[in-house]
C-alpha cells in the first residue's frame, strides 16, 4: 500500500524546482510512477522516507525532442513510446529507439521517462547502454545552479547517481555521430516483454577499411550497473577486424565482467552467452 | 425437479456466511471484512485531512470528487466510482488487467496516482460499452472464445482497443507486441489474439 503522501503539480520546470528546493530530504520528483508506485506497493526501503512527490510527468519543458548543431536533445521526462516513434532517434540513434522498445510494455513505455531510468539507476536499465555508447551528456537543474556532466560520471553504483535531493534531470544530450558508426544492441530477458533484463549489451563500431578506427561498448544487467570497457575499447582500436580478433575481444569482454562482478550463481550461463552474443554483434557491425 | 430448484435457492454466498459464522465464529468474520476493500475505503474515508480535489473525467463524465494523494487511479475507479470492470491482480504493473486508456493510451491504473489523471480523460472497460449493446470488440471475444475464466479480459480489451485506435488493421506480430503486457493466466493467448483480429477485420 501506498504510505500518506502530499503531492505537487507543478505547472513548469521552475515551479517543479523551487518545490524541490523547499523541501529537500523528505520531496521526491515522480515522472512516469513505474518505480516509484510498485516501490512504494511493496514498502521499498528506497521510497520508505518519501512525504511529497512533486509530479513532472508531461511539463511541456520537460518532453521535448530537438536537433541542434551540437546534438539531440532530449527532454527528461520524454516517454519510451515518444522516443520509439521519433524519426531522428531512429534515424540517428538507432540503438536507443530499439533499447526503447525493448522497455516493459506498450502501458509501460506510454509512462515510464528516459531520465527516470537512468536517475533510478537499476542494473538493468536498458536505455543506459546505448545512452553509454552515444556518449550521452546531461543537464542537471536546481534553484541553485545548473550543470552538465557526462551519464558515465553521473551513475555511481545501483540505485545511486550523483542526482541531489533538489535537483532534476532536465534533459539528455546525444551528441552528433558521423554517419560511419554502426552498431548493435542486445537484450535478453526471460521472456519477450515486461521482462527485466538478464543481459543488454550495446557496441558502436567506426571501421577505416577493415580497421577498428573506434569503438564504444557498454553493457547493462550483467554488470552492477551500466558501463563502458574503456580498456577493451583501447585494446581494439587500431586492430583488424578479423574472426579472429573480435573472438578474443568477445572472450576478453566475458573476463572482464567476471572480474567485476565475481563467480555467481548465474555465471555458468551468462558470461558464454555475453561472449557469443558480443561476437554475433560485433561480426554484424563489422560485415556490414 | 422442482424440488431439486427450491434446495439450491439457499445462494453459495448466503451458505458460506452462514458457514463462516457458525464455524469460525465472529472473529475470524472480522478478520474477513477488514481484508475486503469496503473496509479498507471505510477507513480511508475517516482520514480525510489530506484530501485533494479531483475533477476526473471517466467515459466521459466529469466526477467532482475529492481523495488522498496516495490512492492509484485503479483504487478510485473501482472503490469510488464502483466501476469495477477494472481488475486489479498483481498491483504492480506487471499483469495488465488493470488497464485503461488515458487519453487514449493505454496504461497501468495500478502504477498511476488518481491525482495525475486530473485533466485528462480516462476509458474504463465500462465506456466501450453502447447502452446495452457491446463493442465490437467485446463481441468479438465473444465470438472467438477469448475468455477462459474471463478476469483478465476487461484488461485485455482494453490494450486491444489502444492498439486498433492506433493501428485499425494491425499484423499478428502488431497484435502479439501490442498485447504483450497483458497476461492471461489460463493460457488463452491464441484465442485473445485470435479475437483481436476479428475485431479489427469487423471494425
Amino acid at each position: 500500500m501506498i504510505p500518506e503522501i502530499g503531492y505537487i503539480r507543478p505547472r513548469n520546470l521552475r515551479e517543479a524546482l523551487e518545490a524541490l528546493g523547499e523541501n529537500r530530504e523528505t520531496i521526491r520528483v515522480i515522472a512516469g510512477g513505474t518505480d516509484i508506485i510498485p516501490g512504494f506497493h511493496i514498502n521499498s526501503r528506497r521510497f520508505r522516507d518519501i512525504r511529497t512527490l512533486v509530479d513532472i510527468s508531461g511539463l511541456p519543458d520537460l518532453t521535448f525532442v530537438d536537433l541542434e548543431n551540437d546534438g539531440l536533445h532530449i527532454g527528461g521526462a520524454v516517454t519510451f513510446t515518444d522516443i520509439v516513434k521519433n524519426p531522428i532517434i531512429r534515424e540517428e540513434y538507432p540503438l536507443l529507439a530499439q533499447a526503447a522498445f525493448r522497455v516493459g510494455s506498450v502501458q509501460i513505455r506510454n509512462r515510464a521517462t528516459i531520465a527516470g531510468n537512468f536517475v533510478n539507476n537499476a542494473p538493468c536499465a536498458d536505455s543506459v547502454p546505448p545512452l553509454l555508447v552515444y556518449d550521452a551528456v546531461i543537464k542537471i537543474q536546481s534553484t541553485r545552479s545548473e550543470k552538465t556532466l557526462p551519464l558515465e560520471d553521473f551513475l555511481l553504483k545501483p540505485y545511486k547517481t550523483q542526482l541531489q535531493p533538489d535537483e532534476i534531470v532536465s534533459e539528455i544530450v546525444l551528441p552528433p555521430l558521423k554517419k560511419e558508426y554502426r552498431g548493435e544492441f542486445y537484450k535478453l530477458g526471460r521472456r519477450r516483454s515486461v521482462a527485466i533484463s538478464r543481459i543488454t549489451l550495446a557496441v558502436l563500431v567506426k571501421l577505416q577499411d577493415r580497421t577498428i578506427e573506434d569503438i564504444r561498448i557498454a553493457s547493462g544487467a550483467v554488470t552492477p550497473i551500466g558501463r563502458r570497457f574503456r580498456e577493451l575499447e583501447d585494446l581494439a582500436k587500431g586492430e583488424t577486424a578479423e574472426v579472429d580478433f573480435l573472438k578474443e575481444l568477445s572472450v576478453k569482454l566475458g573476463e572482464e565482467i567476471l572480474k567485476i562482478t565475481g563467480l555467481r550463481w548465474s555465471s555458468a550461463y551468462k558470461l558464454p552467452v555475453v561472449q557469443q552474443m558480443f561476437y554475433l554483434l560485433l561480426r554484424r557491425v563489422c560485415n556490414r | 425437479m422442482k424440488k431439486k430448484s427450491v434446495s439450491s435457492s439457499l445462494s453459495r454466498r448466503q451458505f458460506l456466511k452462514g458457514f463462516g459464522s457458525g464455524v469460525a465464529g465472529s472473529v475470524a468474520l472480522n478478520k474477513i471484512a477488514s481484508a475486503l476493500p469496503l473496509q479498507k475505503t471505510l477507513e480511508k474515508a475517516a482520514n480525510d485531512a489530506n484530501r485533494t480535489p479531483l475533477n476526473l473525467s471517466v467515459n466521459g463524465k466529469t466526477y467532482r470528487l475529492s481523495v488522498e494523494p496516495n490512492r492509484t487511479l485503479a483504487e478510485v475507479i473501482r472503490e469510488d466510482l464502483q466501476l469495477t470492470g477494472t481488475k486489479v491482480v498483481c498491483n504492480h504493473g506487471e499483469c495488465g488487467a488493470c488497464t485503461v486508456l488515458l487519453d487514449g493510451e493505454a496504461v497501468y491504473s495500478c502504477h498511476i496516482l488518481a491525482l495525475d489523471a486530473e485533466g485528462k480523460s480516462v476509458t474504463t472497460i465500462e465506456g466501450l460499452l453502447g447502452g446495452e449493446e457491446l463493442h465490437p470488440l467485446q463481441k468479438a471475444f465473444v465470438k472467438k472464445d477469448g475468455i477462459q475464466c474471463g478476469f483478465c479480459t476487461p484488461g485485455q480489451i482494453m490494450a486491444a482497443q489502444a492498439l486498433l485506435l492506433k493501428n485499425p488493421r494491425p499484423a499478428k506480430e502488431d497484435v502479439l507486441e501490442g498485447m504483450s503486457g497483458n497476461l492471461c493466466r489460463c493460457g488463452a493467448y491464441p484465442k485473445i489474439i485470435e479475437s483481436v483480429l476479428e475485431a479489427a477485420k469487423t471494425d
